[in-house]
């Protein structure tokens, strides 16, 4: 005999179920594809798009992730890691003996000077905790830091924008890869029947602000099936694209046409026996539920004012930051796995007291409020909040340094993030950087050791979770080592 | 295992055959699990303990320990088995931290392979072709082949397809459409013998056939519209695409496709089209990020088309061994880094300067561009008489000859007022120049301003103008007058004297990140000027670095955002007349000696650069005298300057033709090639050992001695007759394209890691046959296209579905969802909608708002999505503007990839999106409304007309059932709107093209849902 087979590796990929196991007869359908199988597990929990075979790994802290990227880099000197001791250096030179010839990006690195810029905001301890927070810009994250981790040891590779960003949500420089929302649909499936799995925000960014270029790679499926690439919720024109009907054409019009397009295909599935025709039958009764559930969700009128008032005016604007934060709870109530807000504009290279206020404005209030709306639904015990942008931003001044303005270069060797609810520490901080934030002394953390720490929240073992593309088993978390940080559980 | 694998598993099992004990083959069998478990280990890279497992020696000899880890014959005695069973866990492999185990099966097959002497095989794809005994039968060799396997497996083809399943199923193939009516019928009408093949030669005929062929090519060459990374800004190299859609429409053999793209510039006697071609090697995506490090991104971009080459030609994933050696395949980095240094010495900039055309590039001649520069060129000779005669007429004193020449006084001259100076005048690319007059907006000075309304960076740019000589005391002007109500950021001048680097700023002085801040490359001039009103900015030249005697030789104006008016432009200073170039003859003549005269014709030119002294000849003297009143002398009537600057208008259009004709990115390398190394890990900062180019060690060697290999080697390597990966990689794309999934299923991943073929010998077959006649690409597609395989029905029982739901076997005929492209392209074709036109600028379709702005950089020329108007939206998908961080949701919603890296497979998902897709889509509902009145007007009644729609887009009649159906649906949707006209018109009014008159609305709207349903139809959808 001379056939070959199909390798045993191979029936317990996803790749083959995404044809033979479903062809082979199974009829629920993932909800946002083919590719997810049916089969006992499915039956019995009823879920159209259930985790994969073996999935959690573990009993998971977090079921959902809400994850706030200030894409740009936020300055970490003028938000969370507080160094009273600048005060001291303000415009002298940054000493060698703390940048130790380090690679800088070539915006500054034909500067002649390199003079220190301390932050010209006010820090205070807050919470019980005591955590230092810049309360001049940020007042209203001030007064939730009893829930949330600020870890001040983050780092990454990149140094410029594109790559950070696609590094940060792919776990690699190189375009193509999969994103961590769409790892973590694939792995986990949805907990919601109408809903996709994985949401995006792009809400809008302050006019005056440096906004860098975001890239749909950055919750992109990459090599994963198609199916789980992030499905953007939009601030204006249809939430979900193509969700309205023409013009014209009424529920009941669509309802008619979907009954008659039904029994069509059903002549054809018995012609040509091929399952992938009662798969697009679902898949159109699917698309009619959206069309109903996505308006449900999107209606605000049954928000108590109390709620909106605590996410600010601009909550009801879609397509505002506000809008999209309190979206995204009401997202995770409904059992969508990932949702991701964007928020554009972080870029200060220069004027930075002045633009990076403006870009607090837009996001401290609603943020603060996702966290507290969480926290009293009893949500914030499964669903984690990460909030942070893509590098650092470095000590020294770029361009003019003055009493009042300064601008800040790119710095990937340490930067801030934080983290709250779903099995993350409370009122704790995490790591600890040299006096000019340009060195970690201690408790790295990487951007790697983050996404893994991420999916250990969420019941996955990251060196367990990979998918097989180009020869080699892709994970999110890369090929290094990398390690879940123990230090920021609860 | 769990229920699902295990169902799964048998499926398979059933399908392609359960190896037997006594039938273990190392390729199909063994060398996926040493793979899986042992290779990482133990293989061409590392090799943990000593031991290596990839080939006989080392297995036989051992590890340090010396006991064999393989005795051929004997499983009891061999290490590799004993370790597999174990209880103790410190020696049991695979270790515990990879968290992976072996299966029972896979115990069994290893158990089984040494007991049979533990032979080992070559990786099949890198052994040569094998001459394969076509097996007995009937028919073509692909049938045969196929039709041997399906006997082992008691099963057979199915009986031929209809015709009108058969004529849809060649015309999507071939041209990515669906046949007409009119083309159906012909087919139907046919009843001689050979009237399939005759149907499918027109197909291939057609100049849709190279549109399809094209579509797949360019997956792999992933060509895009934008550079792809920050800015994302317009790229211009359509021409390339352009290139490939002719090239299989001419056939161009595979060969000659692959030498012309990979080296077209190094073919003796290279025509610009092969130049064109070579636009493959520069499709990868680019960056022009502020702060990128060069040296990194000239080893990146090499890497990339390295990667490509690999992806492309040889079918295997090369990326993986920039960082290490190839894990699993034999591919080491030094075979990486010696194909890499066939790329990296790259002619291009590491960085692309977000522009519209990154050298090198050429440009492109078209008819139409030779017309508009022969007519500019009459114009421009008559305004140049007028200037002529209007100077030779003129009154002239030299200053320099009057009496108290040799006196300094205040002069300002006039570098922009109405019309620049003679130059190559430009705008940013996709901010055009736009100029107003006292009627349309604000003037100061003369008869027009410029104005510009702008979100980000925008200027109105001279290169080229006649050198300006900078004065004693000079200050450098324009005047403007802001909107007050729509204020710009900032406003800037700059100069050009051997570069750009002489910029003064007013307003913000970080919104233009251009120039070293508080260098002469960017003087903060101060804050934005009063509003409203017509106010001077001035700058000290000396202040920008431009120091008396300098000479200027182009300048911008530039805004960032508002809307700014910009009138009178020039330079003031002290100067005396007689030693003023713009006003004395003598002193301008003197300035011109020794200097080459570009325009100027000879023999004036000659006697210009001699300088005044050596002209005694009072008619030639004459002459250079009437060349500058006409020209230069700033003195001039208003009537002389006016022929002058409309001569020096017509010129710079002239000049503008050739500067804006469309070109297109070619490859070229560096004169000087770089030194290449292997990078270690992959760091672009961390060279290793020198490599020079070269082909891959494990495979036939490349054969250039004594001399620096080039990409021309490369590319006659790649197609040598010597090749069999090559081709096997080539013939599976292709079998891919046509039956919906290739004989090797992972068609970019020929490597370990990859599939094995299902058909080993056709595979072998088919590559040998096209290697060895010449690689006719219409040849191979017309065996597989008039194949029993092909024509076949593609209705099939239940179970054979479930045994074979991949159709490998080609039990049945292929059938598979429609790509991207073809789903749109189906809809306006047969709405009536669509525009066939070949080649040029991407179009922008209809596509959702806030698709591009949310997430577009603020200073990108593709942050706003400028929908076409016109024709131009319904052009082929082929044609649609591609930008790379934010596709058409049209076509990755049907999984078109993004182009960021080579695709050779795309998937096919089936998905809610695209249900709401095709329903709700402007372009699908307007479709609908144009096929709904079409067959208003093509058939009589509602039964005929909805059979005219069935046969419009189905190519067949509908059965009684379904056109009942579909009848029931119809009468509700006209009662709905005969009683509802206002919803009616609003459905019919979807889209841009006119609504049909002479149809009452409410029946339009009817057959437009009807339209709409069938549209939506899985048949439709499909190719069946």
């Amino acid at each position: 005999m001379s056939s070959p087979i199909l390798r045993p590796d191979d029936a317990t990929r996803r790749g083959f179920f995404a044809g033979a196991g479903l062809r082979a007869g199974a009829i629920a359908m993932g909800m946002l594809g083919a590719s997810r199988p049916v089969a006992a597990a499915s039956t019995s929990t009823g879920l159209v798009n259930p985790p994969l075979p073996g999935f959690p790994h573990h009993k998971p802290t977090a079921k959902a992730l809400i994850y706030l990227h200030m894409n740009g880099a936020p300055s970490q000197i003028d938000t969370w890691d507080y160094k009273p001791v600048l005060k001291e250096y303000f415009n002298k030179d940054l000493p060698e003996s703390v940048r130790r010839g380090q690679r800088l990006s070539t915006m500054t690195s034909g500067q002649q000077r390199f003079p220190v810029a301390p932050s010209k905001f006010t820090f205070k301890r807050s919470g019980k905790c005591g955590t230092w927070a810049n309360t001049d810009i940020l007042p209203y994250t001030a007064r939730i830091v009893d829930d949330i981790t600020v870890i001040k040891t983050v780092n990454t590779n990149a140094i410029n924008h594109d790559p950070a960003c696609t590094f940060v949500m792919t776990g690699s420089e190189v375009p193509g890869k999969a994103s961590i929302g769409s790892w973590l649909a694939y792995g986990l499936g949805s907990e919601s029947n109408n809903l996709p799995a994985f949401v995006v925000f792009t809400p809008r960014f302050p006019d005056g602000s440096n906004g860098q270029a975001l890239f749909t790679r950055m919750w992109s499926s990459g090599f994963l099936p198609s199916s789980y690439n992030g499905v953007a919720l939009r601030g204006s024109g249809d939430p979900v694209l193509y969700l309205r009907n023409p013009e014209g054409v009424e529920p009941t019009d669509r309802r008619a046409m979907l009954d008659t397009l039904g029994g069509l295909n059903t002549i054809a599935a018995n012609r040509y026996h091929d399952p992938e025709i009662q798969n697009r039958i679902n898949q159109y009764e699917m698309a009619y539920r959206m069309q109903a559930s996505v308006p449900e969700l999107t209606d605000l009128s049954n928000e108590p004012q109390h709620i909106l008032d605590m996410y600010g005016p601009a909550v009801k604007n879609p397509g505002s930051f506000a809008h999209s934060a309190i979206m995204a709870r009401r997202l995770v109530e409904r059992g969508v796995r990932v949702v991701q807000l964007l928020h554009r504009g972080w870029d200060q290279h220069g004027n930075l007291p002045r633009e990076l206020g403006n870009q607090c404005k837009d996001t401290d209030q609603p943020t603060a409020a996702l966290v507290t709306d969480l926290k009293q639904r009893g949500l914030l015990d499964e669903t984690l909040v990460v909030w942070g942008g893509e590098f650092g931003r470095t000590v020294y001044s770029q361009g003019t340094l003055t009493a009042d303005t300064y601008g800040r270069d790119h710095h990937p060797r340490n930067f801030c993030m934080w983290m709250a609810g779903g099995g993350i520490k409370a009122g704790h901080t995490y790591g600890q950087t040299d006096d000019f934030s340009y060195n970690i002394d201690k408790d790295p953390v990487h951007i790697n050791d983050l996404n893994a720490t991420i999916l250990h929240c969420l019941g996955i073992d990251h060196e367990r979770f990979a998918f097989k593309f180009q020869g080699l088993d892709q994970r999110l978390t890369g090929v290094e080592s990398q390690k879940v940080i123990t230090g920021l559980l609860a | 295992m769990p229920a699902r694998a295990i169902v799964a598993l048998f499926g398979a099992l059933l399908l392609l055959g359960q190896s037997r004990a006594d039938d273990v083959s190392f390729n199909r069998d063994i060398r996926p699990i040493l793979s899986e478990y042992c290779l990482a280990c133990h293989g061409t890279g590392k090799q943990v303990a000593k031991l290596r497992l990839d080939q006989p020696e080392g297995a036989r000899k051992g590890g340090k320990s010396g006991v064999s880890a393989i005795v051929a014959g004997k499983p009891a005695q061999s290490e590799l088995i004993k370790r597999l069973h174990t209880d103790v866990e410190t020696e049991r492999m695979p270790p515990a931290s990879t968290k992976k185990s072996l299966s029972q099966r896979e115990k069994d097959l290893l158990n089984s392979w040494i007991a049979a002497g533990a032979p080992y095989e070559g990786h099949w794809s890198f052994e040569p072709l094998k001459t394969v005994a076509v097996p007995a039968g009937e028919g073509h060799p692909i049938d045969r082949f196929l039709q041997a396997r399906l006997k082992e497996r008691k099963l057979d083809f199915q009986p031929e397809a209809s015709r009108e399943i058969l004529i849809r199923r060649v015309a999507f193939t071939l041209t990515g459409l669906p046949p007409t009516v009119a083309e159906v019928d012909q087919f139907l009408a046919d009843r001689a013998a050979g009237a399939y093949e005759r149907m499918v030669e027109r197909y291939f005929a057609s100049p849709r056939h190279g549109e399809e062929m094209a579509r797949h090519w360019l997956d792999i060459a992933r060509y895009a519209d934008t550079h792809g990374l920050h800015l994302d800004n317009e790229r211009q190299m359509w021409a390339y695409r352009d290139w490939v859609v002719g090239a299989f429409n001419r056939n161009l053999s595979f060969d000659k496709f692959t030498i012309d793209q990979l080296a077209g510039d190094l073919v003796p006697g290279s025509t610009l089209d092969q130049q064109v071609a070579t636009g493959f090697s520069r499709c990868n995506v680019t960056t022009g990020e502020g702060g990128s490090i060069s040296d990194e991104w000239v080893y990146r971009n090499a890497v990339e088309r390295a990667s490509t080459v690999y992806t492309a030609w040889l079918g295997l994933t090369g990326g993986c061994a920039q960082c290490h050696d190839h894990k699993f395949d034999p591919i080491t980095s030094r075979d990486f880094y010696s194909m890499y240094a066939f790329f990296h010495s790259a002619a291009d900039p590491p960085l692309d300067g977000n522009a519209l055309l990154t050298a090198p590039t050429v440009k492109l001649e078209t008819a139409e561009l030779k017309a508009r520069r022969a007519a500019l060129a009459t114009e421009l000779a008559a305004q140049e008489a007028k200037r002529d005669a209007a100077s030779h007429s003129a009154v002239y004193v030299d200053p320099a000859t009057l009496p108290g020449a040799g006196k300094a006084s205040v002069t300002e001259e006039i570098w922009f007022d109405d019309v620049f100076p003679t130059g190559r005048v430009f705008a940013s690319p996709g901010h055009p120049t736009k100029y107003v007059d006292a009627k349309t907006g604000k003037v100061l000075s003369g008869s027009k301003a410029l104005h510009r309304i702008d979100t980000g960076l925008a200027q109105d740019v001279i290169e080229g103008m006649p050198a300006r000589t900078i004065p004693q005391g000079a200050k450098l002007f324009a005047h403007v007058y802001i909107d007050p109500v729509n204020k710009p950021k900032t406003l800037m001048l700059q100069y050009f004297k051997g570069n750009w680097l002489h910029r003064a700023v007013w307003g913000n002085y970080d919104a233009i990140q251009w120039g070293a801040p508080g260098t002469t490359e960017k003087v903060n001039a101060g804050p934005l000027p009063a509003v409203g009103q017509w106010v001077r900015i001035e700058i000290e030249a000396s202040k920008l670095g431009l120091k008396p005697g300098d000479q200027v030789t182009g300048f911008a104006m530039t805004q960032f955002g508002g809307s700014v008016y910009w009138d009178k432009a020039g330079i003031s200073g002290t100067s005396d007349p007689s030693g003023n170039p713009s006003l004395s003859l003598r002193a301008w003549w003197n300035g011109q000696k020794g200097k080459n005269q570009p325009g100027v014709k000879e023999p004036l030119a000659g006697w210009i650069k001699a300088g005044p002294e050596a002209r005694k000849n009072p008619v030639e003297i004459a002459q250079v005298r009437d060349y500058f009143v006409g020209q230069v002398w700033e003195g001039a009537s208003a009537e002389l300057k006016a022929f002058r600057a409309k001569a020096g208008e017509l010129s710079a259009s002239l000049a503008k033709i050739d500067a804006d004709a469309p070109g297109t990115f070619i490859y070229k390398d560096l004169d000087q090639p770089r030194q290449s190394f292997v990078m270690m890990r992959g760091q672009y900062d961390k060279p290793g050992d020198k490599v020079d180019p070269n082909s891959p060690a494990f495979l036939p060697p490349l054969g250039v001695k004594d001399r620096r290999a080039n990409r021309l080697d490369l590319a006659q390597w790649l197609v040598s007759p010597q090749q069999s990966l090559v081709p096997r990689v080539v013939v599976n794309r292709f079998w891919q394209q046509i039956f919906g999934i290739g004989l090797v299923k992972s068609s970019g991943d020929f490597g370990t890691q990859g599939d094995l073929p299902s058909h080993p010998g056709l595979l072998d077959w088919l590559a040998t046959d096209f290697r060895d006649r010449g690689w006719n690409v219409r040849d191979l597609l017309r065996s597989m296209v008039n194949s029993r395989a092909f024509r076949q029905s593609s209705q099939a029982s239940t179970e054979l579905w479930a045994q074979d739901a991949e159709n490998r076997l080609l039990a049945r005929g292929p059938r598979m969802r429609l790509d991207a492209e073809q789903v749109r392209d189906n809809a306006i074709f047969v709405g009536g909608l669509a525009r066939l036109d070949l080649g040029g600028r991407g179009t922008m379709p209809y596509q959702p708002p806030n698709i591009w702005e949310p997430v577009g950089f603020t200073g990108s020329n593709t942050r706003m999505y400028q929908q076409s108007k016109g024709d131009a939206l319904y052009r082929r998908s082929l044609y649609v503007f591609i930008k790379r961080t934010a596709p058409a949701p049209f076509m990755s919603n049907f999984d078109a990839p993004n182009r960021e890296t080579a695709c050779a497979r795309r998937e096919r998902s089936n998905t809610p999106l695209q249900a709401l897709q095709l329903m709700n889509d402007v372009q699908h509902v307007e479709a609908a409304r144009g096929l709904a009145a079409h067959v208003i007007a093509g058939a009589p009644d509602a039964a005929s007309r909805v059979r005219l729609t069935w046969r419009t887009v189905l190519s067949r009649a509908p059965e009684p059932a379904e056109e009942k159906a579909v009848l029931v649906f119809l009468e509700r949707m006209r009662a709905r709107y005969a009683a509802d006209a206002a919803s009616a018109g609003k459905l019919v009014r979807t889209g841009e093209s006119a609504v049909p008159a002479g149809i009452p609305e409410p029946e339009l709207a009817a057959y437009t849902m009807v339209a709409n349903l069938v549209l939506n139809l899985d048949e439709t959808i499909n190719r069946n």
